[in-house]
């Protein structure tokens, strides 16, 4: 009797357990509801709007996955664009290496922009079905350089450097996901020192790997140098104008890697496509958001 | 420090201050040369000695060759307005510099004057030195500057152009190829292909008294500046998603510790295992395995998404990775006060006619309650600092999945030290306050108990 009396007590405090288990689950999906309720209020509306030719006032949030070198340009372009559109806002923009970002919308992370590093990135996105390819645009150019902290005694007057005994320590982009390190990679497979020419998936010359410190970010190997962790890496031009404490020791010749572009497009989930587009034309085409390009060294296409 | 004493943070802020004054030594002083000085930011410079100055000053490190509608402009680079010097640094040893003689002369300065214009290089290349952060500088590849004060100068086949409104309101300096010197001399080529320069700088000569060397902010001010810049978001997202872990992780933990105490001794092993697995498995394979679980790449995370529920990259995932780790702290300090409760007073209870429900809430949880308390303290704090596993499923979203170590780290590789240092402190601070009161709260009730001990020697001994 006080077995089962036991047992139903047991069975009573595994059912609260079950209950708060699916309300949590409940409360997730009444938020993700919420915010596809708001996302499908502004959805339908936008729809009637255009049909009465008055497409502003209803708010927009867009949220964007940008490559890492875009981290500080990018967020006074999205300033820019919300002071001239008001309606217009933007959810914490996403920036990490271009192949992380890829991996993020595969799992299920949702976004309306993806502007990547590299064309090969955005073709996996393109694959993966994440981005819309009608939309795709090449926005951006940008060089590879190689940078030492700053008041450095170092010269650097070619790719050769990396042989140097003198250098230990080198920070490169992971190549598997950053953009940056692919091209480096590919520069470096140009003096045989890597062994893809695609600047993934290879293998360090026995001469330089133990050198090799691998970022997972092309800011976080910039960091690596502006600390001193590392003496000199591979970045791209506008990370010096993101980052104090390093400086350019030499400009990677341009026809050792691929030209680095940076394409743009539109989500393929976007709840906000015709908002998305429209920024992404604005980054092009405005000429407050072209000063703001050129400071940081991103060359408009 | 009045400006600090505001009701809620103000001990945290009085310390940071501290942090933040070692933290400044590492900022770029405010060095400037007695008699060229060059704004913080580099877009003024000027000298006492001159009697003009730079306002404006901006550095395009590059341009674009996009023609606006439809009209090939040459590859250009924005300008401050239509009357603002230019300097274009076409290589390491060559830049042509324009200053427009209207201008000049409204200042009264005579630009042809070979001391005029290294004064304006001077504080050219003060502000340059600001601008160029590591980049390519002025200063130090001196390069040949060959002066103009006519809006086109024309070398070899490339025409450069200043202060051409391509946009109404919007000015440009414009590189544009000619032709091509070919063998009919009369191939026309894109004025876009032209080669660009290293970068451009420009800006306003103004009479020396319109722009004043900047006062350098003073340490409160920086102080100031922080704090009032800082973003608290990641505190009331680390907090809101702690409580709700907590909340949770406070119900499961009391429920499996009961169910392990109740289980046979071979089914006692497997459960204990499967609850303790999340506090011995590193952070990232619990993200993983909830990322797998819940994302895009599994039926039952297809099947959520199907019906709306976006558990991936939201709060709510933060929450769930926060009440996954967290769990075994709570269980297993639960389960410990359990089993340490005296069974002969439970079968008492159960002889008087009550029911599980009734001896769990009226004699289990009070007669555990200390280590019950310590355990959901522990569990709060492991919440707190959970960073792995948020990272992997619920990212980093600012305001919405970035906790406190999140940014942290991002903070840190963003090249924020400072903001990472605060944050760090703030870290160390709300977990000594936490072990403190975990201390505190174990010699509340030891103080509770002896002091019974005592009042029974007392009176034995008044006996």
């Amino acid at each position: 009797m006080s077995n089962s009396s036991k047992r139903n007590g047991l069975a009573v405090l595994l059912a609260f357990a079950a209950a708060m288990l699916t309300a949590m689950l409940l409360v997730a999906g009444c938020s993700g509801a919420n915010s596809s309720t708001s996302n499908g209020s502004e959805n339908p509306s936008s729809g009637t709007a255009s049909g009465t030719s008055t497409p502003a006032a209803e708010p927009v949030q867009l949220q964007i996955f940008a490559a890492n070198s875009l981290e500080k340009a990018m967020p006074q372009v999205q300033a820019l664009y919300t002071s001239k559109h008001p309606e217009v806002t933007f959810a914490d923009t996403q920036f990490k290496a271009s192949g992380d970002l890829v991996e993020q919308m595969k799992a299920g992370g949702s976004c309306d922009v993806f502007i990547s590093a590299s064309s090969g990135s955005m073709d996996t996105a393109a694959s993966n079905g994440n981005v819309d390819s009608s939309t795709r645009v090449d926005m951006f150019k940008n060089d590879l350089i190689i940078v030492k902290a700053k008041n450095s005694e170092l010269k650097v007057d070619s790719l050769d450097i990396v042989k140097d005994p003198a250098i230990t320590r080198i920070a490169i982009g992971d190549g598997a996901t950053v953009p940056a390190g692919q091209y480096a990679n590919q520069s470096l497979n140009s003096i045989k020192l890597y062994s893809e020419a695609s600047g993934k998936d290879g293998t360090y010359d026995d001469a330089i790997v133990k050198k090799m410190i691998i970022a997972d970010k092309v800011g976080t190997a910039a960091n690596y140098v502006a600390t001193g962790d590392c003496q000199i890496g591979f970045v791209y031009t506008s990370d010096l104008y993101r980052y104090d404490g390093i400086e350019s020791a030499y400009t990677v010749p341009a026809d050792s890697h691929k030209p680095i572009i940076y394409p743009g497009a539109v989500g393929a989930a976007s709840q906000h496509a015709v908002a998305a587009k429209d920024f992404l034309s604005f980054c092009l085409s405005d000429p407050d958001a072209l000063k703001i390009w050129a400071e940081y060294g991103f060359e408009v296409q | 420090m009045r400006a600090f004493t505001a009701p809620s943070f103000s001990r945290i802020r009085l310390v940071a201050v501290t942090l933040v004054l070692a933290a400044s030594l590492f900022l770029p002083g405010q060095a400037l040369t007695a008699a060229v000085w060059a704004a913080a930011d580099g877009s003024s410079a000027g000298s006492p000695e001159a009697s003009f100055a730079l306002a404006d000053i901006q550095r395009a490190n590059s341009g674009t060759a996009r023609s606006y509608q439809g009209v090939d402009y040459g590859y250009r680079y924005p300008q401050a307005n239509a009357q603002s010097f230019v300097v274009l640094v076409l290589s390491n040893t060559q830049a042509i510099v324009y200053l427009p003689a209207a201008k000049a002369a409204e200042l009264g300065i005579d630009i042809t004057d070979k001391s005029q214009q290294q004064a304006f290089l001077a504080q050219l290349k003060a502000a340059d030195a600001r601008l160029g952060n590591g980049g390519l500088s002025l200063a130090a590849m001196q390069p040949d500057c060959s002066f103009g004060f006519e809006p086109q100068v024309t070398i070899g086949q490339t025409v450069y152009s200043f202060g051409q409104e391509v946009e109404p309101g919007y000015y440009y300096t414009t590189i544009k190829a000619t032709q091509k010197p070919g063998e009919d001399g009369r191939t026309p080529v894109a004025a876009s292909t032209a080669t660009p320069a290293l970068f451009c700088l420009s800006g306003n000569l103004v009479a020396s008294g319109q722009v004043a060397a900047p006062r350098p902010p003073s340490f409160l001010e920086q102080v100031q500046a922080f704090f009032i810049s800082m973003d608290y978001r990641p505190f009331w997202v680390s907090l809101r998603t702690s409580l709700v872990a907590l909340l949770f992780t406070f119900v499961f933990g009391l429920a499996a510790a009961l169910l392990t105490v109740r289980s046979s001794s071979r089914l006692k092993a497997v459960l204990d295992s499967v609850f303790t697995i999340p506090m011995v498995l590193p952070p990232t394979v619990c993200g993983f395995l909830l990322l797998v679980a819940f994302g895009n790449s599994t039926a039952f995370g297809r099947w959520l998404l199907e019906h709306n529920i976006q558990l991936i990259f939201s709060w709510p995932a933060a929450v769930l990775a926060a009440t996954v780790v967290a769990f075994p702290l709570m269980y297993r300090t639960a389960r410990g006060a359990f089993e340490a409760l005296d069974e002969d007073l439970l079968d008492a209870a159960r002889s008087l006619g009550w029911g599980t429900w009734r001896i769990f809430f009226r004699l289990m949880l009070p007669l555990s309650w200390p280590s019950v308390a310590a355990g959901a303290v522990l569990a709060f704090a492991r919440a707190m600092g959970e960073f792995g596993a948020t990272l992997f499923v619920a990212g980093n979203y600012a305001g919405v999945t970035q906790t406190i170590p999140i940014a942290i780290y991002f903070q840190w590789m963003g090249g924020h030290s400072d903001v990472a240092v605060f944050w760090v402190f703030v870290v160390v601070l709300i977990s000594f306050v936490v072990i403190l009161f975990i201390n505190w709260y174990a010699a509340h009730v030891q103080r509770y108990r002896r002091p019974l001990r005592k009042k029974d020697t007392n009176g034995k001994v008044a006996k």
